[in-house]
């Protein structure tokens, strides 16, 4: 009913399709090569040579991570989509990462040892106080335009990333490569225990969302629309942006900042599944982890050596394809 | 009898800039009340304040006899429904996804859409002559059709009060014409009550039980066409030397601007 076409009853099945393929293709890819065989007999068997121990300890867990990751970032791009009415809307964008980013490193510079499971719950605190001060700031006259609210994204970002800087300086010398890689957007720390810390909260946010989703469809309306729909508005919003902001601040407090996903995949979803979010958010949560995993593995095949983050390539494909929305959009309104 | 909806001496301002003062109306079952008046005139701000979203300054609205604060929102909406002054829809969403968002207060929050929800849906597209276009995404069909699907949503909505902010501003004479035909129908056949803001006098005489004209914040007449009318308030409130007779095929007031620069209000 609130989807866009027929075609829904493929879409489904080619995306999960998709979603194991990348985790397979990402399985496969490396310095060590693993047949099909000796993975088959290493997941279902038990065997224990090095072929199994790579794929088991090493690379399933970086694709499942990536997988999580790449969902989590999607689903909270189509959150914020809703949330600010505006298909321009993303974590990264908005600044939210980055204040994610800032709670995640205060925890792990200068607390505790790394993967506490504080480590996410810090990153949500700053990248909710980061997207209520874009919000706030970009406001005026009690509305928001797609402009402004980018542009007060860039201003917090920027400053953001100064106080990261300057964080990273102070720090215990140990600790700065680890820390700036991990700013880059990387999927090479997903072991066993990174993808059990962050699967929780991806499982509440997303599910969240998904009960949100018949309010982020009334609010495409516009605040007043949705209001008088029957909608309420102010808590619909609240829960929204909390929920949103604990996906993406719990998806950096373990792989860092990884651009552009939650941009590009919500629009792909939209393309296949129109803009009911009961069809929506699970797609854009299949592709989006589809996509992060692919990417990883591009990564990790440019550079044998594993020094190429994630978050380059994501940024590669998403940094022109935010100008070809951008360009669209300016043109339509 | 008792009105659906009734605003009793509302007053609205920003600052110290006053919008609406001492508006007092009501919208009873079974009548269209057509709320006439010019840009600015505070139309839109009444609308909002009758439909819940602006609390009055002073004065108090009643819908049912409750205040709307009382009301939760989807109760509230399953009482009224407005087809508002509202900014486009940036993303794909079909006509029939949209005209389905009007069901939102039948449903539960998390729960989905029934039978009955879909025939409202069908039966609301149908009115308004939207069912060849149920499949085209809102930003490929026309202003006017997007402003048909608009009301298709309200009446999908199902609600016993309908408040209309210029429904018709973008329609052609033919879907001027439909839509106040389902109007009346609506009003004849379910008795709702619907206060409907336009700007076009001799359509509003025809089919609008009573007229409420605003001008400059406040009610400079109200009551049946006729009464209201006149060269002399249409003056007053627009600026604009008209002559009013009976329209001879149908005998309902017929408002005829008349040549010559229209005064300073």
């Amino acid at each position: 009913m609130t989807g866009g076409g027929k075609k829904s009853g493929v879409v489904f099945p080619v995306l999960a399709a998709a979603l194991l393929g990348a985790l397979a293709l990402s399985a496969a890819t490396g310095p060590v090569p693993i047949s099909p065989r000796a993975a088959f007999d290493a997941i279902f068997r038990g065997t224990d040579d090095t072929a199994a121990r790579v794929l088991l300890s090493l690379r399933l867990p970086r694709a499942l991570l990536g997988a999580l990751v790449g969902g989590a970032l999607a689903s909270s791009g189509v959150a914020f989509q809703a949330l600010l009415r505006n298909p321009l809307a993303d974590p990264y964008i908005l600044g939210v990462s980055g204040g994610a980013a800032v709670g995640a490193l205060t925890v792990a510079l200068f607390l505790s040892a790394d993967a506490s499971p504080l480590l996410p719950l810090c990153a949500f605190g700053g990248a909710a106080l980061s997207a209520l001060a874009v919000f706030l700031l970009a406001r005026r006259l009690r509305s928001v335009s797609p402009e402004r609210l980018i542009l007060m994204g860039v201003v917090v970002g920027a400053f953001l990333n100064a106080i990261i800087m300057l964080m990273v300086t102070l720090a215990p010398p140990g600790k700065i490569p680890g820390a700036l890689y991990w700013l880059m957007g990387d999927l090479g720390l997903g072991t066993p225990r990174r993808v059990a810390v962050l699967f929780p909260y991806v499982a509440l946010g997303t599910v969240l969302l998904y009960l949100l989703s018949r309010g982020l469809d009334l609010l495409l309306l516009g605040d007043h629309a949705a209001f008088q729909a029957g909608l309420s508005v102010e808590r619909v919003k609240t829960a929204t942006y909390l929920t949103a902001s604990l996906l993406a601040g719990s998806v950096v407090a373990v792989s860092g900042l990884i651009g552009f996903v939650g941009l590009i995949v919500p629009h792909g979803a939209r393309v296949l599944v129109g803009s009911g979010h009961r069809r929506l958010l699970p797609a854009a949560f299949l592709l989006g982890g589809a996509f992060l995993v692919l990417s990883d593995t591009l990564a990790r095949a440019a550079s044998p050596a594993g020094e190429l983050p994630v978050g380059a390539v994501t940024a590669l494909a998403g940094a022109p394809f935010f100008l070809y929305l951008l360009r669209r959009n300016g043109g339509r309104s | 009898m008792n009105p659906a909806l009734s605003a009793r001496g509302v007053g609205f301002g920003y600052g110290d800039r006053d919008i609406l003062r001492g508006v007092s109306v009501d919208l009873f079952p079974g009548e269209v009340t057509i709320l006439l008046g010019p840009n600015g005139a505070g139309k839109s701000t009444l609308i909002r304040i009758l439909s819940g979203i602006l609390a009055p300054r002073e004065g108090e609205v009643r819908l049912c006899g409750r205040p709307p604060g009382e009301f939760r929102r989807r109760e509230m909406a399953r009482l009224l429904s407005v087809v508002g002054q509202d900014p486009p829809v940036d993303f794909p969403m079909t006509v029939a996804a949209y005209v389905g968002l009007g069901r939102f207060p039948h449903q539960g929050f998390f729960g989905g859409t029934s039978p009955e929800d879909r025939a409202e849906v069908e039966r609301a597209m149908e009115r308004t002559e939207l069912t060849g276009l149920r499949d085209r995404s809102l930003s490929e069909i026309s202003a006017g059709e997007r402003q048909r699907a608009a009301v298709a949503r309200a009446i999908a909505q199902g609600a016993r009060v309908m408040l209309l902010d210029e429904p018709t501003a973008f329609l052609d004479i033919r879907h001027r014409v439909a839509f106040y035909e389902i109007v009346t129908q609506l009003k004849e056949t379910c008795g709702i009550a619907a206060l409907v803001a336009s700007h076009d006098l001799s359509l509003c005489a025809e089919y609008g039980e009573r007229i409420v004209l605003l001008s400059g914040g406040t009610v400079a007449a109200q009551g049946r066409p006729e009464e209201v009318l006149t060269p002399e308030n249409v003056r007053t409130a627009y600026g604009v030397a008209v002559a009013c007779d009976r329209n001879p095929a149908t005998g309902a007031i017929r408002v005829t601007p008349l040549r010559g620069m229209p005064t300073k209000q």
